[in-house]
């Protein structure tokens, strides 16, 4: 039943973050002590590498972009070879702060649950609620923040999604949670709060018709994935 | 007569650049046995052309080109079916192997690695 959350990894996936990247892992490295932080680099152009380097980080390169998730999957792989029990997924561009890591691991250590998720549904555009909202129904996945990049997964958690099922999804969101849910999964969410990007954008919503693709897209991949309707095993808070 | 002539010569020309292609190794012997299929049919069917209006009676079908429409769309989507299925294999292999070798390379070039 008590089954040490040590050793945990971070792993942030980072494409083209030289500004950001560096002060993202000093933050998380005087926030936590006994972390190693992870630093996939997704064939960035720029010193992302370097940058990452000299902060202290562990870089992952991979040989040309697998966007966002092929690089938290990357991350996963590694951590699951070299025998982390707990990984957390952030964003590079300094949306979430490295203090609401603790309160990620603390939950993942106290309660029964294989997955938490950091949650800030008041982000984001009427656009954003409004996509949420249908997925939510589509899906059946009662979650609040769908699209999320502050994860805790446990070690059966990140078995899964290391998996080559999970290797043809895209984005850390509405695919790799119903292959969550699906599994069986007990899934959390708890309360955080997030910065506004500091550099860059959204990689989902960036323009209409990057949305109207993105909403395609998830909309098949929720009717392809869709479960017959059991009683859901998450639970929200 | 001048039909036979004309669609004999279109489909062996067809069946000829095929099986050329496969005996050059340009084709990869998994696809070669669909291929080897459909120079055959091209084949027969160039030279005895009357051979899907016999088809199309049998079938009860009113308009024979309509029969060898259907048909042949109907193995063109089936390839191209086959091919995305491929594609998409691949395409997971390949990301699968891009993050292999991130972890690889990882391991192996720690030493050699100024900024580390």
């Amino acid at each position: 039943m008590t089954i040490s959350i040590q050793p945990i990894a971070i792993l942030i996936p980072a494409k083209n973050e030289v500004n950001t990247v560096g002060k993202v892992i000093a933050a998380v490295k005087t926030c936590l002590i006994d972390v190693t932080v992870v630093v996939i680099d997704d064939a960035s152009q720029d010193d992302t590498i370097k940058i990452a380097q000299s902060a202290g980080a562990k870089v992952l390169s991979l040989p040309f972009s697998l966007g966002a998730w092929g690089a938290i999957q990357t991350g996963l792989r590694y951590a699951l070879k070299q025998g982390f029990n707990t990984a957390i997924t952030m964003d590079a561009d300094g949306q979430h702060e490295a203090n609401s890591i603790p309160i990620l691991l603390k939950r993942i250590a106290s309660q029964p649950c294989d997955v938490v998720i950091g949650a800030y549904p008041q982000r984001g555009s009427w656009l954003r609620q409004v996509a949420w909202a249908f997925f939510r129904r589509l899906s059946g996945i009662p979650l609040t923040d769908l699209t999320s990049g502050l994860r805790a997964y446990n070690r059966t958690a990140m078995i899964l999604l290391a998996a080559p099922t999970a290797t043809l999804l895209d984005y850390q969101d509405m695919g790799v949670l119903m292959l969550l849910h699906k599994a069986g999964l007990r899934i959390q969410e708890i309360p955080i709060l997030m910065y506004p990007r500091t550099s860059g954008h959204s990689r989902i919503f960036s323009s209409w018709w990057a949305v109207s693709r993105y909403m395609l897209h998830t909309a098949i991949l929720c009717l392809a994935k869709i479960k017959s309707s059991k009683k859901p095993k998450c639970h929200t808070k | 007569m001048s039909y036979q002539i004309t669609s004999s010569i279109l489909g062996l020309l067809l069946a000829g650049i095929i099986l050329w292609l496969i005996r050059r190794d340009h084709l990869h012997s998994h696809h070669a046995l669909w291929w080897l299929l459909v120079a055959l049919i091209v084949m027969v069917l160039g030279i005895f052309p009357r051979l899907i209006d016999f088809l199309a009676y049998q079938l009860g079908v009113n308009y024979p080109p309509t029969l060898l429409f259907i048909l042949g769309m109907g193995m063109i989507l089936i390839k191209v079916i086959s091919i995305d299925l491929h594609q998409s294999d691949l395409e997971r292999k390949i990301r699968r192997l891009a993050q292999k070798l991130a972890i690889l390379t990882d391991d192996y070039g720690q030493d050699n690695n100024p900024d580390d």
